[in-house]
């Protein structure tokens, strides 16, 4: 398990649609805010890289001192990405848990009473993403 | 990537600039006197002419090819200053600058954002980064010079001035070479000290001529030599002050002296700076220059003689080896100046200022691997640091050149804080190098990687690299802000306020918008402290109200947002005015505004009430309804004033607007004087012409704002101060009155948080269409709906209706009043009312107010019956019109009984509308109604179901089982009577009370089950409206007759109203039956123990169930009638018995009726199957069948036959047979009963079942043939059993 986990999926327009932090260590009250500075600031790269390659796991495409950012681009590509902070090198789990957060996502969207790229406010969601993060983090 | 010289770089400029021969000066203090005339010191009088942009010399370095050096510059240091520049000084005087810059940057708190400007291109870098960063790198670089590492430092030649005003110049220039005035540097070792010298003498033209000077010249050119001496007159101006066009001083003095710059050198004319000229340009070339290629010559001859060769590197590796073990400090060895090491060092810097870069770079290579196995560190990373720049220059390969400065780099950052100072320099020219091949992103980066342990240098570094993610293609507008964010908290560390500031706005050009709610609030809460902290209040407010909407942020986060944002407001010491304020948050889709003209409502719930409900309730009252109910256009238009195509409101009355406040955060906040902000103007006309002029005003909000709280004379608003929780949501009311007439606009709602901050709201802005009361003027400019004309007062009905309860069981009956109060001085007339659920709520008679409840009630069993019997059809769903000549005025109520009775379990919403007429004013309102609207809840009490059964017995005559339940959870009831409803039924109890109800009550939870009979009273044999005289014994009390009570009249006034109703609910398909039965159980609460329930004491409660069908075999009914035993002497003949068949008709028709007697001998066919199955069904029984076996069927083949022949299967062999006519026809007038007569013979004693007859009935089909009629028309009934015993009479 990550000390230091931040999970966020950005939709189009860099609106961030979802956002949990799912490391283990003891919250600091500025972290919630340099996490979300890092991992705004790595969408810069993501953008530059994510039409470089075909794949959908980007491994780690940032970094800010001991933190890593992990990004997973949707097939549509750039529309939505799973982003991950985090401070364990672990690239298979990150793999297998954007894989299944991914699919998480899907199910999420065909729920009709959820209107796409709007915020996932599903508690259900937010749970399984957490199990996700204990499971594979 | 451009093909740019390098040498035309940024960075090649600096290195021209930099890496340039050193001149040490060293002066007399009377030399020192005369430029400082000038505002000048002597170096500085020089400086300026040390610069050759087209020096052309000849330059013949090892090779013998010469070439020419255009470009030249020389650095002038005095002695004192060539050592290391001091640590503390140096971060002094960056600090001092970066301070400066700050207050000169500083953004004007008015201006807007910097606009984030994407057409940068990348030549035009230097105009849109801070100039001050330029000069601060200029400066770490220079904080980095003289290290004895290096030798480009090392001064090239001496140049010695002495006035000619000194006395014994000769001296003086040898004095100045006293080894202990020498720098250190030079002393110790680190560079060489036998540095050529040229003698400067200098003579100020003001002391007089030039005599003694050029005396001195030739004792010097004696002494000295002839080509090292040269004599300066400067101060020829000796008629004041000249002034230069451009000062050439100027832009070198930079630092803040009291002289302005156009005074530097006023003493200086144009032969003494041409003769300043030509002694620099004759230094130059003719000494500096040939001095360093000598040596260049000398130094690579000699490396070619020890060093180059493949013999000599194998013995300088193997010598190299055997002197690892010896010092190994973690500078490596020290260096000697004329060590083999440093000779090479400094021929490379020779051969690199003199611009032979092939031949620095191959001495650099040669040094740098003897450095390396060395662990020299430091040197090894100078020298790799001169290789990258060289590579650089040469252009060849850049791979290398980045290979060389990120081997330096990291060289000197391992040597920790020794190497910090080079590091940055090495970096600087490093990210120079970065930037000239347009690598801004890994330029970036290297300058995070600068950033050291020093905070203030890390800010500047951290801006710096911001800009550079700026300047990348494409520009990384995130990184940007992000590394802005990072330096204005290292800005904020060392109290750079202003920088901070600066930064943190930058990057809110690029964070504006953003969702991500983390950075938002955290760069507007820290611009707002810190603008807090340098006392500018106004802005800050202004940043902190950004962040106040933060329900995402932790508790104690919110706390310190609106602690601080608090604070800062209370520090302006006023109270201010926010145009969106986000706290708390207005529910725009909840605004509802309510205002009453022709239509007023009771209570607030009632305007919640849905316009259309009303109207169709209303519809009947309204004049404009009733007259003209032709079309729909014509109605619409008739609702809508045409001439006043806007809102109508009544001066004196409020127009109420509610609206939904929500509090997001997870702390509470106080809200205070909450009111509506409206315009008033005193013209009605105006209001066409106004629309332009509002629209116009739109601009200047918050004064129009403003104004309008204070202006108030015209009209009242309200106000309401609440304390919304953590999290919570109110529905605030908030209303206006207009005192005049005229036009009253509402503009919006304004609020007091916390009591220091005023936060607005603009209807007009967030304006949705939907919820308005005034939906069908969608047509109208959004404002239109907050636009009311103002009507002078009208007289304005109040009206309440008490005691109306909240609660009520079911069945629970009340009487109420209604009272209306008109508190204006004129009359209104012509009341009517209507209620939308007359099965709750009826209305009484005038009368009802006197009489007592439940009294009146009371069964007059001694009084004639009539006047009690309301036709209940009247007034029942029309509109009820108050007596003629009731008008309402002044103080004294108008009251009006009401009865209420809760007819079903569940929520009820009652409405009622009164309509009135205003008496003598004349307004463009003639009529008024008032809208009341009460909920109820019912809860339920009994459940209560009956069944009938014919007695087989007994024509016309029924058994009623009754089955209550008690629902409640904790009442008891008492059940007090049953009573039929109408003339025509009897009904009595079958049990004697006391024992139905041991306990007088029906506990909770209690069921019981008691049996009545039902009889059908004989003497009325018809309906009508005739009543008989005689009481009918219709109600059967279940209460014991000792207590003293009363029996309840169904027929009276409420009770018999809603009967009607609910006879009107529980319609079903047999209408007009008149075979159905109406009952009305009667019960009320009982009171055991004196708690205070729901319901008064003296409450009747009554439950009507109707429409129960008596007549369920079809029209008829009929009764066998005859002997039940008989004794007969079988040995004398068989018997015969007569019989007797009554059949009613109990149809409003005549019935045609045939008899069919079956003997079940033989006879067996004469009955079509299929006409059993049917009577079998007409029978209600279906599913209830004998099942006889097979095998005992004797008579018939057909199983069905045999329900008929049944009893007589199991009598086996005797039998009987029906004698007389085997079918008889007949016709039965309506509601008559006839008498037939019947016979049978028997053969043998036994008990027979004499049901195998079957009756044919049918009812004359109306022409008209209405098929809605459900009802059969024709049936067959199967005979019920009737069992006859007869005996052998002996």
């Amino acid at each position: 398990m990550a000390t230091t986990a931040c999970f966020i999926i950005v939709s189009r327009n860099d609106i961030p649609i979802y956002e949990a932090e799912v490391g283990v260590a003891a919250k600091r009250e500025d972290a919630a805010q340099l996490h979300q500075f890092i991992l705004h600031a790595a969408l810069d790269i993501v953008q530059d890289l994510a039409w470089t390659t075909s794949a959908m796991y980007l491994k780690s495409v940032d970094r800010f001192n001991e933190l890593m950012v992990s990004v997973y681009v949707t097939a549509g590509h750039i529309l939505y990405m799973l982003m991950l902070l985090h401070d364990s090198r672990n690239d298979d789990g990150i793999k297998s848990f954007f894989q299944e957060v991914h699919e998480l996502y899907i199910k999420t969207l065909l729920n009709p009473l959820y209107l796409p790229g709007s915020r996932i406010t599903s508690s259900h969601f937010d749970t399984k993403v957490r199990a996700l993060a204990r499971k594979y983090l | 990537m451009t093909t740019m010289d390098p040498l035309m770089t940024p960075l090649g400029q600096m290195l021209l600039e930099e890496i340039t021969p050193v001149v040490m000066l060293i002066s007399t203090p009377s030399v020192e006197e005369a430029s400082r005339k000038n505002g000048l010191s002597f170096l500085q009088m020089l400086t300026p002419f040390c610069s050759f942009d087209n020096i052309d010399v000849p330059v013949r370095t090892a090779s013998d090819q010469p070439y020419r050096l255009h470009k030249f510059k020389l650095r002038l240091f005095y002695a004192s200053d060539v050592k290391r520049p001091d640590l503390k000084e140096a971060k002094e005087q960056l600090k001092q600058v970066i301070s400066e810059a700050g207050e000169k940057e500083f953004p004007d708190s008015n201006s807007d954002l910097p606009k984030i400007n994407l057409e940068l291109s990348s030549s035009s870098e230097y105009e849109n980064t801070p100039s001050w960063f330029r000069f601060l790198n200029k400066e770490l670089v220079r904080v980095a010079s003289f290290s004895d590492h290096e030798a480009f430092d090392h001064p090239v030649i001496c140049l010695l001035a002495v006035s000619s005003k000194d006395e014994q110049p000769i001296n003086r220039f040898v004095d100045f070479f006293n080894t202990n005035k020498l720098p250190s540097l030079l002393n110790d070792g680190a560079m060489d000290p036998k540095v050529s010298k040229h003698y400067l003498l200098v003579h100020d033209n003001q002391d007089g001529p030039a005599d003694r000077a050029s005396k001195i010249l030739t004792e010097m050119r004696s002494t000295f030599g002839t080509s090292d001496c040269t004599l300066l007159c400067i101060n020829s101006s000796l008629d004041g002050p000249f002034k230069h066009q451009d000062n050439p001083w100027a832009s070198y003095i930079t630092n803040s002296s009291s002289s302005p710059t156009q005074d530097l050198g006023c003493f200086l004319k144009m032969d003494d700076i041409d003769e300043i000229k030509v002694l620099m340009q004759d230094l130059s070339s003719k000494h500096i220059i040939p001095n360093m290629e000598q040596k260049i010559r000398i130094l690579n001859q000699q490396v070619s003689a020890t060093r180059k060769g493949f013999r000599n590197q194998i013995k300088n590796l193997w010598w190299r080896k055997g002197k690892e073990d010896g010092a190994d400090s973690l500078n490596g060895p020290a260096y000697n100046f004329n060590s083999i090491e440093s000779q090479i060092r400094v021929l490379g810097d020779y051969a690199f200022m003199l611009r032979d870069y092939e031949l620095a770079l191959s001495n650099y290579r040669l040094i740098s691997t003897d450095y390396k196995i060395d662990k020299a560190w430091k040197r090894y990373a100078g020298v790799q640091e001169m290789m990258g720049l060289t590579y650089f220059i040469l252009d060849q390969s850049r791979k290398e050149a980045e290979y060389c400065m990120e081997n330096a780099f990291n060289t000197y950052l391992k040597l920790g804080s020794l190497g910090q100072l080079n590091a940055t320099r090495c970096g600087l020219w490093w990210i120079e190098m970065l930037k000239a091949r347009d690598q801004y992103k890994e330029a970036a980066t290297v300058y995070f990687r600068i950033c050291g342990e020093d905070i203030l240098h890390s800010a500047v570094m951290l801006e710096q690299a911001s800009y550079c993610y700026l300047l990348s293609k494409p520009s990384m507008l995130r990184k940007y802000g992000f590394h802005l964010v990072l330096s204005g908290e290292q800005y904020k560390k060392c109290d750079q306020i202003k920088h901070a500031i600066r930064t943190y706005r930058c990057a809110l050009s690029v964070f504006k918008g953003t969702t991500w709610s983390y950075i938002n609030d955290h760069v507007h809460f820290h611009i707002g402290q810190w603008y807090a902290s340098l006392g500018m209040y106004d802005v800050a407010v202004k940043h902190m109200t950004e962040i106040l909407y933060c329900s995402h942020q932790s508790k104690t986060t919110q706390e310190l947002f609106l602690s601080d944002f608090l604070q800062i407001v209370q520090k302006t010491g006023r109270t201010f005015e926010v145009t969106k304020l986000q706290l708390p948050v207005i529910n725009i889709s909840t605004l509802r505004v309510i205002h009453e003209d022709h239509r007023t409502f009771g209570s607030p719930s009632a305007a919640n009430i849905r316009e259309g409900l009303w109207r169709s309730l209303e519809e009947e009252m309204l004049p404009s309804f009733s007259a003209a109910k032709t079309n729909w256009l014509e109605l619409q238009s008739k609702l809508i004033l045409k001439k006043h195509n806007q809102n109508v409101c009544v001066a004196g009355e409020a127009v109420k607007v509610t609206i939904e406040f929500k509090n997001p955060l997870q702390i509470s906040i106080p809200i205070s004087t909450v009111t509506l902000v409206c315009k008033y103007s005193s013209s009605t006309d105006e209001v066409i012409s106004n629309e332009n002029e509002s629209s116009m005003e739109k601009d200047n909000k918050v004064d129009r704002f403003r104004n309008m709280s204070s202006d108030n004379s015209s009209f009242m608003v309200s106000e309401v101060d609440f304390l919304l929780g953590g999290g919570e949501t109110t529905m605030i009311q908030l209303s206006a009155t207009p005192k005049e007439e005229g036009t009253l606009e509402i503009i919006g709602v304004r609020w007091k948080l916390s009591g220091t901050i005023v936060g607005f709201y603009n209807f007009e802005l967030g304006q949705p269409k939907k919820n308005i009361l005034k939906r069908r003027k969608t047509k109208h400019l959004p404002n239109e709906k907050f636009k009311f004309m103002v009507i002078k007062s009208i007289p304005k009905l109040q009206g309440s209706i008490h005691p109306l309860p909240g609660k009520a069981y079911a069945g629970d009956l009340r009487q109420l009043v209604l009272e209306l109060r008109n508190p204006s001085e004129f009359p209104v007339k012509n009341l009517k009312m209507k209620i939308s659920h007359p099965r709750f709520l009826i209305i009484g008679k005038q009368e009802n107010m006197m009489s007592e409840f439940p009294a009146c009630l009371r069964k007059n069993t001694d009084s004639v019956q009539s006047v009690m019997h309301d036709n209940p059809n009247i007034t029942t769903d029309t509109v009820f019109l108050f007596p003629e000549g009731t008008s309402v005025q002044g103080e004294t109520p108008f009251l009006w009984p009401l009865w209420f009775r809760a007819a079903v379990p569940g929520d009820i919403s009652l409405c009622m509308s009164i309509y009135y007429e205003i008496g003598d004013v004349s307004s463009i309102i003639k009529y008024r109604t008032l809208r009341l609207h009460y909920n109820v809840q019912v809860l339920p009490s009994l459940d209560v179901s009956f069944q009938i059964c014919p007695f087989r017995s007994r024509l016309e005559e029924f058994l009623v089982r009754l089955d209550v339940v008690n629902k409640t959870s904790s009442e008891s009831f008492q059940v007090c009577q049953l009573s039929s409803v109408g003339h025509q039924w009897e009904i009595s109890l079958v049990q004697a009370p006391d024992s139905i109800f041991p306990s007088q009550s029906l506990m909770a939870g209690q069921a019981i089950s008691c049996f009545y009979t039902l009889k059908k009273s004989r003497r009325l044999s018809t309906l009508g409206d005739d009543v008989s005289t005689s009481p009918v014994r219709s109600d059967a009390r279940l209460v014991p007759q000792i207590i003293e009570d009363i029996v309840y009249d169904v027929n009276s006034a409420p009770l018999v109203n809603f009967h009607h109703h609910e006879r009107l609910q529980q319609e079903v398909s047999s209408k007009g039956d008149i075979n159905t039965v109406d009952f009305v159980l009667i019960y009320r609460p009982f009171r055991s123990s004196d708690d205070p329930g729901l319901s008064t004491p003296s409450s009747v409660m009554s439950h009507h169930a109707c429409h129960f069908s008596t007549a369920s075999t079809g029209p008829i009914s009929w009764l066998v009638d005859g002997p039940q035993t008989m004794h007969h002497d079988f040995s004398a003949s068989f018997c015969e018995i007569n019989m007797k068949m009554h059949i009613y008709n109990s149809s409003g028709a005549t019935t045609f009726v045939r008899i069919d007697t079956l003997d079940s001998a033989g006879n067996g066919g004469h009955i079509n199957s299929v006409n059993v199955v049917q009577s079998a069904t007409t029978d209600n029984q279906a599913g209830w069948h004998d099942i006889t076996p097979v095998n005992e069927l004797k008579v018939t083949s057909n199983a069905l036959e045999t329900q008929s022949g049944k009893a007589l299967s199991l009598e086996s062999a005797s039998s009987y047979i029906w004698s007389g006519s085997s079918s008889t026809h007949l016709n039965i007038e309506a509601m008559s009963s006839v008498e037939i007569p019947l016979q049978i013979c028997v053969f043998s004693p036994g008990t027979y079942d004499l049901s195998n007859y079957v009756l044919n009935w049918k009812l004359p089909s109306n022409g008209q043939g209405d098929s809605d009629e459900k009802r059969q028309h024709s049936g067959q009934c199967q005979g019920y059993k009737y069992y006859l015993t007869v005996l052998q009479s002996t």
